[in-house]
């Protein structure tokens, strides 16, 4: 609100997911490809091999291409992109840490004068000042992720900055070392899944076979590593935000599911690699790579994810308001907002009064200064789409939109602005669809369409424990799910579906485990 | 509480160092930045000027290839170098930066597309050029064009950020973010301002070059020097009436500032001006006389003078368009002591560190 928001038709999100999605992949590759680069050489020099020298020296030429050019420039990407996207946040991150982004500046710049020297002084230097080169790109590229880890972690867990707000509270936060172990992990392991794409590329068997073993050393321990690592870093996660990222909606908990699934894929076809590694071909490397990306992609994802609602966990939303009032917010909070309006407190809006002639168009400005952040209308996360796979009606939509912060494990913030306003971007959303649903008697597909946003099919859901297992009268309780629970939206369902509805919850209810028995003897 | 017609709100994190120290690791920074991108584009432009020449001159091809091998290195410098001021402008101006960015969003982010093909465009000249001398031309051409229309769109994107009371219009009419700031008197002569300031630089690494090459193979060295002497003199002397129309096109109050209102940035703008004559003079002699010592120290010198010079001006301007928004004295400050020590201590000790770098490839026993 205190910014424009830029209009993407297909998603910003996706455009960002996009950038970074491809720039994670070079720019871990930039660190553990260093030191693989240093102690291949050594290897090699160590052991008179001129064949494997040779190959050391194109791999040089295709890791600068790629990491100097490709790398450095969507890095630099990822830093336009975010300003477009998430200006606040980009401006609160340098705020807070632009000693660390410079600090990160020196660390890069060295980096890319040592990558250069040592890719240009394969023919023209000493061994020894040759590797020197070397060694300096790899610590300086090690210290650059040490400190952009610094600045991505404290997005997802603050910690005590949030009390002090002082600058090394933020950075050594809860998830750091987690984090830093896990990045190192994949950067190594990167290195080995990248030497065999040029490796495949060689027509000397023997000399092929000795990378792919060579590159598996690297690759295989490392991804063995990831899980621990893993589980290291979401030990590390507060339980309530790990929390909200399990749920029907794709969520941390999917993504961790897809990170785990291309992890053993990669493991295995890396294995098939070392199992036939004469036979490397370059379709089966980039398959690797493929799935390499995918784990790691997802990865971040499960990131991503586990921080929603917000951008900074605990500071800033997704949608630029900050979660609590803080001195200098400029009033860009939920409570600050409800009390201004929308229509009064954002920066980039045409029209600041509310009729019922307009009540459609304000409500697509208010869509985009508090969910384009997330959402497109059509698009990537369209709101089109997912009103017609739940088939709402207007008054479904109208009942859901009053309890958006319950959603999904609290993945959303709650809507700011005036109640007139929520009916503006109400009377915006329904002009999206025009769904006239049929009742159905299926009560899963009930639960789904009704229910899965905000309950869990487990026994501790309040769905599942607090309704009345007589049908009858659960079917007459559902009637007012106000009266249930205040904050829940005002759904009215109608009879048959309730009854279904109430059928197929006790049908799970049945199924769960029975609470453990209390342990006997003693007092 | 709220003004919608005021410039976004400044996020609630201070300053974490005093005003002057961002505004002056900004002018510094921006200073290297500058001067990298100046020598990368214009040497990149005159190397293609020495190649179309080279069907009337000897070592036009030569030329080509030796500076086009250069291109890249000084490529990865200006971005590299860039970063900084990027930075720190962010910190001292982020709520313009990140509005006239979001306006104009779609051109905006189309950089990084241009820059990564321009970049890889500019390695192929570097590694294909001689194999290839056909393909490499165009690649030339190619990838220039593409730093040409970088380099507008920025231009664009900072003279928007300076003029707030527009932005509103203009993104409302289109908040997909497919805007430019084509309206703003000053954007042409500014641009070209840059442009033409990069043929000049240009000519100056040409110059460096020769140098290098002076001992080696001095009718070789003195056909470069030739070429970039001339070029630095040209461009500098379009430079006066580049510069003039830029300085006419700024708002009365803004011109003044560098007529006697202001008068640091009066002082500055007669350096420049004299300056830029003297180096004009002073280049005229170094040509005539094959006199490479005065081109690659004196008029080098007083051309990142002149360049310095002018990064400073370009702040006294920024803060002349902004003052209506921008009161540095009411931002809040609390310093980060040990991360601001930090950084400085490793500033310094990258700058030695590199300069090692330098100096055990073997740069300065070349030149000694």
């Amino acid at each position: 609100m205190n910014y424009p928001v830029w209009d993407v038709a297909f998603g910003a999100g996706l455009l960002m997911a996009l950038v970074a999605g491809i720039h994670v992949f070079v720019s871990h590759f930039a660190v553990g490809g260093g030191l693989f680069l240093i102690l291949t050489e050594i290897k090699a020099r160590r052991s008179g091999d001129t064949a494997l020298l040779g190959w050391l020296k194109a791999h040089t030429k295709f890791f600068v291409l790629l990491t100097v050019v490709f790398g450095a420039v969507t890095g630099v990407g990822i830093w336009f992109t975010i300003g477009l996207i998430s200006p606040t946040a980009t401006s609160d991150l340098i705020h807070i840490y632009v000693w660390g982004w410079a600090i990160e500046w020196v660390f890069f710049f060295l980096e890319i004068s040592a990558a250069l020297f040592y890719l240009y002084g394969w023919d023209k230097l000493e061994p020894k000042v040759h590797q020197w080169y070397g060694w300096i790109y790899f610590w300086t590229a090690f210290a650059s992720m040490v400190v952009i880890n610094g600045i991505i972690t404290f997005m997802l867990t603050p910690g005590k900055w949030i009390e002090d707000h002082q600058f090394w509270t933020g950075f050594f936060n809860p998830t750091y070392w987690p984090s830093l172990a896990f990045r190192s992990c994949l950067s190594l392991s990167l290195a080995g899944i990248y030497a065999l794409i040029t490796a495949s590329l060689i027509k000397d068997a023997d000399l092929k076979a000795r990378i792919v073993r060579w590159a598996s050393l690297w690759t295989v321990p490392t991804l063995l590593l990831l899980p621990l690592c893993a589980k290291w870093y979401i030990g590390r996660i507060p339980a309530d935000l790990w929390a909200s990222a399990q749920g029907a909606m794709p969520t941390g908990s999917r993504f961790a599911l897809y990170a785990c699934c291309f992890l053993g894929i990669t493991l295995l076809l890396a294995l098939v690699a070392l199992v036939m590694p004469r036979r490397l071909h370059i379709a089966f490397a980039l398959i690797v790579a493929v799935a390499a990306l995918g784990a790691m992609d997802s990865f971040e994802f499960v990131r991503e994810s586990v921080r929603k609602p917000y951008v900074i966990a605990n500071y800033l939303y997704a949608n630029s308001l900050y979660s609590a009032a803080i001195p200098g917010d400029g009033g860009f909070t939920v409570p600050g907002v409800n009390q201004a309006g929308v229509l009064n407190a954002a920066r980039f809006i045409s029209t600041r009064t509310l009729t019922p002639a307009n009540q459609v168009a304000v409500g697509h400005e208010i869509f985009r200064v508090e969910c384009q952040a997330c959402h497109t209308p059509t698009g990537y996360r369209g709101i089109h789409q997912l009103i017609e796979k739940r088939q709402w009606d207007p008054d479904k939509v109208h009942a859901m939109l009053g309890g958006i912060y319950l959603m999904h494990n609290g993945v959303m913030p709650d809507f700011a602005g005036t109640d007139a306003e929520r009916e503006a971007l109400v009377a915006y959303v329904n002009s999206l669809q025009s769904i006239h649903p049929a009742e159905i008697a299926d009560g899963h597909e009930v639960y789904e369409r009704n229910c899965a946003m905000c309950h869990q099919v487990k026994a501790a859901d309040h769905l599942f424990s607090n309704l009345p297992r007589d049908p009858q009268q659960a079917t007459d309780a559902l009637k007012d799910l106000t009266s249930l629970f205040p904050v829940m939206p005002d759904l009215k369902l109608p009879e048959g579906e309730r009854r279904a509805l109430v059928a197929w919850v006790n049908t799970q209810r049945a199924a769960f485990p029975a609470p453990a028995a209390p342990a006997k003897g003693g007092n | 509480m709220f003004d919608p017609t005021a410039v976004p709100t400044i996020d609630p994190n201070p300053l974490p160092a005093p005003y002057w120290v961002f505004k002056l690791l900004l002018i510094v920074t921006f200073f290297l930045h500058i001067t990298a991108m100046n020598c990368m584009l214009g040497g990149a432009g005159l190397a293609l000027f020495a190649r179309w020449r080279g069907r009337t001159s000897a070592y036009g091809s030569r030329i080509f290839l030796d500076i086009a091998k250069k291109v890249p290195t000084l490529l990865a410098a200006t971005i590299t170098l860039g970063i900084a001021p990027l930075l720190f402008v962010q910190v001292l101006y982020g709520q313009y930066i990140y509005t006239s960015s979001i306006v104009m969003a779609w051109p905006w982010f189309l950089v990084i597309l241009l820059l990564m093909f321009a970049y890889y465009g500019f390695y192929f000249v570097a590694h294909k050029g001689e194999k290839k001398p056909a393909a490499a031309g165009k690649v030339m051409l190619f990838s220039i064009a593409l730093c040409l229309i970088i380099g507008f769109i920025y231009s664009n994107n900072f003279t928007l950020s300076q003029t707030p009371a527009t932005w509103a219009q203009k993104y409302l009419a289109n908040p997909t973010g497919w805007n430019l700031n084509l309206a703003e008197p000053t954007l042409i002569p500014r641009y070209l301002h840059f442009m033409v300031s990069a043929v000049a630089v240009g000519g100056l690494l040409l110059v460096m070059v020769a140098w290098a090459n002076w001992k080696r193979d001095e009718e070789y060295a003195k056909a470069i020097f030739h070429l970039g002497g001339k070029a630095f003199l040209y461009a500098t002397m379009a430079q006066y009436l580049v510069g003039s129309w830029f300085l006419m096109s700024l708002p009365r109050e803004m011109r003044l500032l560098f007529m006697g209102d202001n008068p640091l940035a009066t002082a500055l703008f007669g350096f420049g001006f004299l300056g830029a004559g003297v180096a004009i003079m002073l280049m005229s002699r170094a040509v005539r006389t094959a006199n490479i010592r005065l081109a690659g120290i004196t008029v080098t010198g007083l051309t990142a003078a002149i360049i310095l010079s002018m990064s400073v001006m370009r702040e006294t301007l920024r803060d002349a368009y902004l003052k209506p928004w921008h009161h540095p004295q009411e931002m809040a400050v609390s310093t980060q002591w040990s991360p601001m020590i930090g950084f400085l201590v490793l500033f310094v000790a990258g700058i030695v560190l590199w300069f090692i770098m330098l100096m055990r490839y073997g740069f300065f026993k070349r030149e000694a």
